[in-house]
């Protein structure tokens, strides 16, 4: 489905976690492009790695009758996010675009974000981020390398809507649903097509559409933690498995 | 300027209290001098004189460019743009052009960028000054490298010796193989394909059963029923890029949603992703598939046609397979080896694959023949939803250079004993690392008068080499590539350089090298004709892409040669959807199969598997790499033991303690306990990636190698190792140390009834079933 995008777009995301094979391709994607410091073999340790998005691993039951489930999980862009109310200084905050919004500079670590938020995807540096010289090269001149002291969290790659958004206008094209530009470099990653990015605004839209959809009772749409009353701007689709009970979940 | 010099004339009064210095730090930070000239009432728009290097970096507006070019892993490839800006690789993402990964990416393929940037890269030819791993270099100009190179195969030569120098790569197809393959038999001396998990049985499977000589494409895509035998094809078999794209549309790309049933010995992402899992006995898959075959024939749906070629009219040996005859010895029961056969035999598009450990035993050749031979019921080979092998590709002399078997390589180290190898040439093969130390290869070694290695980085091997002639990364080198697993039509991808060869900055003498570029030149010096067009590698290659243009037809047409390279380049691929193998009526003959051998007699079967990170140890050096969790386990930097929990209760084990791993030829490794509900009490999973004595910073000393303690089993009909065919104890040695994981790094989700974060659906509201 390829329509214009609207001039005031709310960005969201579908995870079909039927697609999704747990390969991890999106975290090193999102490392890749956001300047993610290295997560050394202390910072897992300490439980102080940064990953942007995250893929988790539910057990169920044991052999020979055991499950493995897969689900990525990354900032919800929440419409009624936790974190936005207490932050002292205004760094985060909602822009007019649906996103959840961190602005670096203002951030001074008071760290109440990531204790208001339920879905644990604000991160902390804890250490100034250090790369050796040559690998400096690799870093995305896009996007702010986090000094110590301060939260971050995913963005949407919203330095690749800005440019893309930059570029159509520098060239009078328009910018169209489901462009790779727009795209988060996690859901180009995506080898199976689990992850889709695109405008809620745009009824048109290939996640609009596929939210329409899934929708209904019974359907396959749903919110992360979403009676929380967070409003999550990001939507689920549901595993698929004939074997189990229609109430089965993790 | 101007505004400014009238504006200070305009505040004299104000600037007389400021000394030069201070006034010139004020004008240095922006916030600063918007404040002071807001004070005198200045229009804003005045004051954007800022440096650029003070620009919060969401303001540079540079301009990136896009590249095309070519990712080589193995078997297969996928096609990448890079991003490049400033004359730096940023980014890798997929090329929705190249009809294997269309778009998607691995994260291997994004770890090249740090390949490309490693602080231990080599950047100038090494020559060894100390004793052989003392790790003691001198730096020497390209000019002596290869003086030195050439002086030893022309004393060779002299002595009629070519024979005693071998050279060794990785599975080099394209143009790099026709230039290698030319140069090898110019010069005389011998060459050997290694792979460290090789694909030998598979790709003699596929001969026999399907008279083909290349790996099919799965259409996963369209098809209604994977059955898969021990092969993690959503990990890291063959071409998982390729096979996951398959599977996002198999999954829920159609209206009826595709079923896959893995049946394998340990519990792998594959078993993690497929609606049944099936534990079957190691050793015994190709016996359970005859025994499918078998429900399936006495079915009655399989036609006359078909049974007279893969029987000679005759399945009476499938007898032996009975179902119930055989369900105790494989781990299945009956009505679920009846269920499966009556599932393939009923699904409208069935695939049956089988690989990694099925192909891994001393009968891992009659086991994956038995596997692939499931497909001929159903007579998918060449159709939607089925197998599609591969036409030659339109450039001779481009397939990829057969691997060699483990028992081949054990034969040269018993050459290099006995003097029969003088001259050792290494080209992305780590036998160090690579082979078990049953082998001897790591004491043989230093037998050898001279050993050279075309490592861009101190690896196993090349950290003991005598000379080291870095060459060139993906990122800065030319190449072609024709997949052996290939989309199902022709194809030729093509990689160029898309960044400046980093260590361009030390000189044409130093710096790193293109490696057909080197053989070419070693040619010339040698005075060997290669017989190739032109004296650069990059000569070859526009040959190459000049028979493409002269073809007219494909995705790429154009008036002139130059436009054609152009559009190739800019592409990175070159297809022809129309051009399809037409040989798909071969039907090999169905055989059974023996009982397989196993090595020791420990408690354990020892499952080593490819790492979703490391694979089989080649992305250790990337710290993306080393960081990125394990899909099972969800460890990081570490060798793991996936140990089933409840045995490890028994054995007063817990995840974290240090455990020593003992094989019956006495190799013995430690690793970390990870117990986890899935593995299977006969059963040891352990990650092969680990445990390299070299191969920079953030691989060295890391882990343990799996690898080192594997015995001398081979496959018996192809000399393959049989690496899943050895049987283990273990002991704990009372150490403990923290396991490197995700799992935990952040608190647990609130969850209940309500709260739930993986739902589930039934498949009732969604169209299911075949």
């Amino acid at each position: 489905m390829v329509t214009e995008l609207h001039n005031h777009p709310q960005w969201g995301m579908v995870v079909d976690v039927d697609r999704c094979t747990g390969c991890n391709g999106c975290v090193v994607a999102c490392q890749s492009e956001n300047n993610i410091p290295i997560n050394l073999e202390e910072h897992f340790n300490q439980r102080r790695a940064i990953q942007w998005i995250r893929i988790e691993r539910y057990w169920e039951g044991e052999f020979p009758d055991v499950k493995a489930r897969f689900i990525p999980i990354l900032c919800q862009h929440c419409g009624n996010a936790p974190c936005e109310p207490v932050c002292p200084v205004y760094a985060t905050y909602h822009n007019d675009e649906g996103m959840n919004v961190q602005v670096y500079n203002r951030c001074i670590g008071t760290r109440f974000c990531a204790n208001g938020c339920p879905y644990h995807v604000r991160f902390f540096n804890f250490w100034e981020p250090e790369w050796p010289e040559s690998l400096k090269n690799q870093l995305n001149p896009d996007v702010t390398v986090r000094s110590r002291g301060i939260m971050e969290k995913c963005s949407f790659c919203v330095q690749r809507i800005q440019r893309s958004t930059r570029e159509s206008e520098r060239d009078s094209v328009e910018l169209k649903d489901g462009d790779r530009g727009l795209n988060p470099a996690c859901v180009n990653a995506c080898p199976t097509n689990a992850l889709m990015f695109g405008d809620w605004n745009d009824s048109e839209s290939a996640i609009s559409q596929i939210k329409e959809k899934e929708s209904y009772p019974g359907g396959r749409a749903y919110g992360l933690l979403e009676n929380m009353g967070t409003s999550p701007n990001v939507i689920y689709l549901k595993k698929v498995d004939e074997s189990v009970g229609s109430s089965n979940g993790h | 300027m101007l505004p400014l010099i009238v504006l200070l004339v305009t505040i004299k009064g104000l600037l007389m209290a400021l000394t030069r210095r201070q006034f010139l730090t004020l004008m240095g930070g922006s916030a600063g001098a918007a404040v002071f000239f807001q004070a005198c009432g200045v229009p804003e728009k005045e004051l954007f004189i800022d440096s650029p290097i003070e620009m919060p970096e969401d303001l540079v507006t540079g301009l990136d460019n896009w590249y095309a070019t070519t990712f080589k892993e193995g078997m297969s490839s996928q096609g990448i743009i890079v991003r490049i800006m400033e004359g730096r690789a940023k980014k890798v993402e997929g090329n929705t052009d190249h009809p294997l990964n269309r778009g998607t990416h691995s994260s291997s393929a994004e770890s090249m960028l740090q390949l490309l940037y490693h602080p231990d890269r080599i950047d100038a030819p090494l020559l060894r000054t100390g004793q052989r791993g003392s790790g003691e270099y001198k730096e020497i100009s390209w000019e002596e490298a290869i003086d030195r190179l050439s002086s030893q195969f022309t004393s060779l030569e002299q002595s009629g010796e070519q024979d005693k120098a071998v050279l060794v790569t990785d599975p080099v197809n394209g143009h790099l193989g026709m230039v290698v393959k030319k140069f090898v038999s110019a010069t005389g001396i011998r060459h050997m394909t290694y792979e460290v998990l090789e694909h030998t049985t598979l790709i003699k499977a596929m001969d026999e059963v399907f008279g083909q000589d290349n790996i099919p494409d799965f259409d996963i895509d369209n098809a209604s029923l994977v059955l898969s035998f021990g092969a993690d094809f959503l990990s890291t078999w063959v071409s998982p890029t390729r096979y996951s794209r398959g599977y996002g549309e198999f999954r829920q790309g159609h209206e009826h949603r595709g079923k896959l049933i893995h049946i394998d010995s340990r519990f792998s992402t594959t078993a993690a992703n497929a609606d049944e899992w099936v534990y079957v006995n190691p050793g015994t898959e190709g016996v359970l598939a005859l025994s499918i075959m078998k429900s399936i024939v006495d079915s009655g749906q399989v036609s006359q046609d078909v049974i007279e070629a893969l029987f000679d009219g005759n399945s009476s040996l499938l007898d032996l397979y009975k179902p119930e005859l055989i369900a105790s010895f494989v781990g299945v029961s009956e009505s679920k080896i009846k269920e499966i056969g009556d599932l393939f035999v009923k699904s409208e598009h069935p695939i049956a694959l089988g690989g990694g450990t099925a192909g891994a035993y001393t009968n891992g050749l009659q086991n994956l023949k038995a596997i692939y031979s499931l497909n001929h019921l159903k007579g998918n080979v060449g159709h939607k939803g089925g197998l599609v092998f591969t036409p030659n590709s339109p450039i001779e002399g481009l397939e990829t250079t057969n691997t060699n078997s483990a028992s081949e390589f054990k034969s040269l180290i018993d050459n290099i004993s006995t003097g029969e190898i003088k001259l050792l040439l290494l080209k992305d093969a780590d036998l160090y690392y690579g082979l078990p130390d049953s082998f001897g290869f790591k004491e043989a070694l230093f037998d050898i008068p001279f050993i050279v290695s075309f490592s861009n980085m101190k690896d196993d091997t090349a950290s003991i080499a005598d000379l080291i002639l870095p060459q060139n990364t993906l990122f800065e080198d030319w190449g072609t590539d024709v997949p052996l697993a290939g989309p199902g039509y022709q194809s030729v991808a093509f990689q160029q350089p898309v960044v400046r060869p980093f260590f361009e900055s030390r000189g044409d003498n130093l710096g790193t090298k293109s490696f057909p570029d080197v053989l070419m030149t070693l040619s010339q010096v040698l005075n060997k004709n290669l017989d190739l067009s032109g004296d650069t590698f990059l000569d070859v290659l526009k040959d190459g892409a000049r028979q493409l243009f002269d073809l007219k037809r494909g995705t790429i047409q154009a008036s002139s040669f130059q436009e054609f390279w152009m559009t190739l380049l800019a592409r990175g691929v070159w297809c022809d959807v129309n051009e399809k193998s037409i040989n798909n009526s071969y039907v090999g003959k169905v055989e059974t199969v023996p009982e397989a051998k196993f090595e020791g007699d420990g408690r354990f079967n020892l499952v080593p598997f490819a790492s979703a990170a490391f694979y089989d140890g080649r992305y250790a050096f990337a710290p993306w790499m080393q960081a990125m969790p394990d899909p099972i386990s969800t460890a990081t930097w570490q060798t793991w033991i996936e140990i089933n929990h409840k045995i490890a209760d028994e054995l007063n084990i817990k995840e974290g303690d240090v455990i020593e791993v003992r094989s019956s030829n006495g190799g013995v490794i430690t690793a970390l306990a990870m117990p986890n509900p899935a593995t299977p009490p006969n059963i040891l999973g352990i990650p092969v990636g680990q445990g390299h004595r070299d191969g920079g910073r953030y691989a060295a000393g890391r882990g343990s190698n799996v690898l080192s303690i594997l015995g001398t089993n081979f496959d018996d009909k192809t000399g393959a190792l049989a690496w899943a065919s050895n049987k283990v104890n273990i002991t704990p040695t009372g150490e403990w140390i923290r396991v490197p994981k995700f799992e935990n790094s952040v608190p647990d989700f609130p969850r209940d009834e309500h709260q739930q974060i993986v739902e589930i659906s039934t498949g009732n509201n969604n169209h299911v079933g075949h």
